[in-house]
């Protein structure tokens, strides 16, 4: 592959980076989506060009069962169902979709030919939030249907924003890289599990050499084009949905590899150092070469191999695993286990 | 346009469907008019059909035939569970007007000659 193709590949990649490094699922749909359930195959036909004339996107069902296995894969804002059904009736869909469909709200409205009192109090009772007696007017089934359109538009837009309120507390803004939050939340965990289960882990400890130079020369906007660029190749050099990296100070990452030994890490270390001296990073400014040091630590799987008992041993490892990397003109990755941290340790004593 | 053609070929299938129910609430009521002993499931059927076609009539906006039907459903449910006799006044005033209102050519029209 030609080295500026790659560098389009790699700049591509961080339109997506959120995706790659909190790997959420955002919904870019407002569709508005009807799922109509009776057993009558002529009304779910008349209902459905209605809804559809109507701009709602719709599915049918036959019976409750039906519904369910729909509702299971394909997320439907509203619900119009009829009660009497064989196999599964309204009713008892309508309990099923409240005790089961709990992350995002389904609007249940029962169109019936039931119109006692007693009949729609049990169905408001099973969960529905509307109940429409068969035989009122189309526009007013219609105009039902827009409220409930209304409704889950709004519980969407709550639920989109408590998303993103969630996401921002966890991550770096200009990078989109975990903040250091996270990391001091769910690296203690990483750990945990590596000590109880015996798997290993990795850290690399990474900082881009000469960073203020680069500030310096082109100005802080490029020099945060460049820590987006570098974290985008970080993050596309990883495994996806295991590894991760949070930004812990102004150039500084730490990228956390889960089952990963220091020979592996290693590995990982050297490619990471390759893609960037080999490949200048596009700005604004131009093509921006630079080069990165990393200091590698890992736990050990075999256990009679030292460990890490804390936190702060393992960050400090890494750490000074990078300034050796640093103090030997950069560019370089310097791994430093807890043996030789404890012997570093000793002789400072 | 097109949606108004695919309402009238609903409707134009509904009518059809009414016609093949009419046929079956007839042949229904020959077998209810034998059946001296056990009527039950007959006024069951009557009951389910009925409620079907209430459901159909009210949505393709039919609502005089909604009405009969309902009047039919709400009569054989009771004679249902109250093990009326074949000879059940209500299920057979409420029959005859929903068959005599499906056998017309315009149900609609039809709707006004019969006592709701």
């Amino acid at each position: 592959m030609p080295p500026e193709r790659q560098y389009d590949s790699l700049e591509d990649s961080s339109a997506d980076l959120h995706d790659t490094i909190l790997n959420q699922r955002m919904e870019t749909s407002e569709v508005c989506r009807v799922l109509v359930v009776d057993d009558d195959d002529l009304v779910r036909a008349r209902l459905t060009a209605l809804l559809r004339n109507a701009d709602f996107e719709v599915e049918a069902a036959a019976n409750g069962e039906d519904a369910l296995r729909i509702l299971g894969s394909r997320h439907c804002q509203i619900v119009l169902t009829d009660w009497q059904m064989p196999d599964m009736d309204g009713l008892s869909l309508c309990r099923i979709v409240r005790a089961e469909h709990g992350e995002s709200y389904v609007y249940v409205v029962m169109l019936t030919v039931r119109d006692s009192k007693e009949d729609l109090l049990a169905g408001l009772a099973a969960g529905a939030d509307d109940y429409v007696v068969k035989g009122a007017p189309v526009e007013e089934i219609l105009a039902r249907l827009e409220v409930a359109r209304r409704i889950t538009h709004v519980e969407y837009s709550l639920r989109r924003s408590n998303r993103e309120n969630r996401r921002l507390a966890v991550t770096d803004p200009l990078t989109g890289a975990y903040n250091l939050r996270y990391l001091m939340k769910h690296l203690p965990r990483e750990m945990s599990r590596s000590q109880r289960y015996l798997h290993p882990l990795a850290v690399l400890s990474c900082d881009i050499d000469r960073f203020k130079q680069i500030n310096d020369a082109h100005g802080h906007d490029i020099g945060d084009e460049v820590l987006r660029a570098f974290v985008a190749r970080i993050a596309s050099s990883i495994r996806e949905g295991s590894d991760w990296l949070a930004r812990v100070g102004g150039d500084e990452f730490l990228v956390v590899l889960p089952e990963t030994d220091v020979a592996g890490a290693n590995r990982v270390a050297q490619k990471l150092k390759k893609v960037f001296s080999h490949y200048p990073v596009s700005t604004h400014a131009g093509p921006v070469k630079f080069t990165v040091s990393i200091g590698i630590t890992a736990l050990e799987a075999q256990p009679e191999i030292r460990k890490f008992s804390k936190l702060e041993e393992l960050l400090r490892a890494a750490d000074r695993g990078l300034y050796a990397s640093k103090t030997q003109g950069g560019n370089k990755a310097t791994a430093v286990t807890a043996e030789e941290l404890a012997s570093v340790d000793r002789q400072g004593d | 346009m097109a949606s108004n053609e695919s309402f009238e070929s609903l409707r134009q299938a509904f009518h059809d469907r009414m016609e093949s129910e009419r046929v079956h609430f007839v042949t229904l009521s020959a077998a209810l008019a034998r059946a001296d002993e056990n009527p039950q499931w007959i006024f069951e059927d009557l009951g389910y059909r009925a409620h079907r076609l209430q459901g159909g009539a009210a949505i393709f906006e039919q609502s005089a035939v909604a009405r009969a039907a309902g009047r039919l459903e709400n009569a054989a449910t009771a004679a249902a569970q109250s093990r009326a006799q074949n000879t059940d006044e209500d299920v057979w005033s409420a029959l005859e007007a929903l068959v005599n209102l499906m056998g017309s050519t315009d149900p609609v029209r039809a709707a006004h000659s019969v006592q709701p």
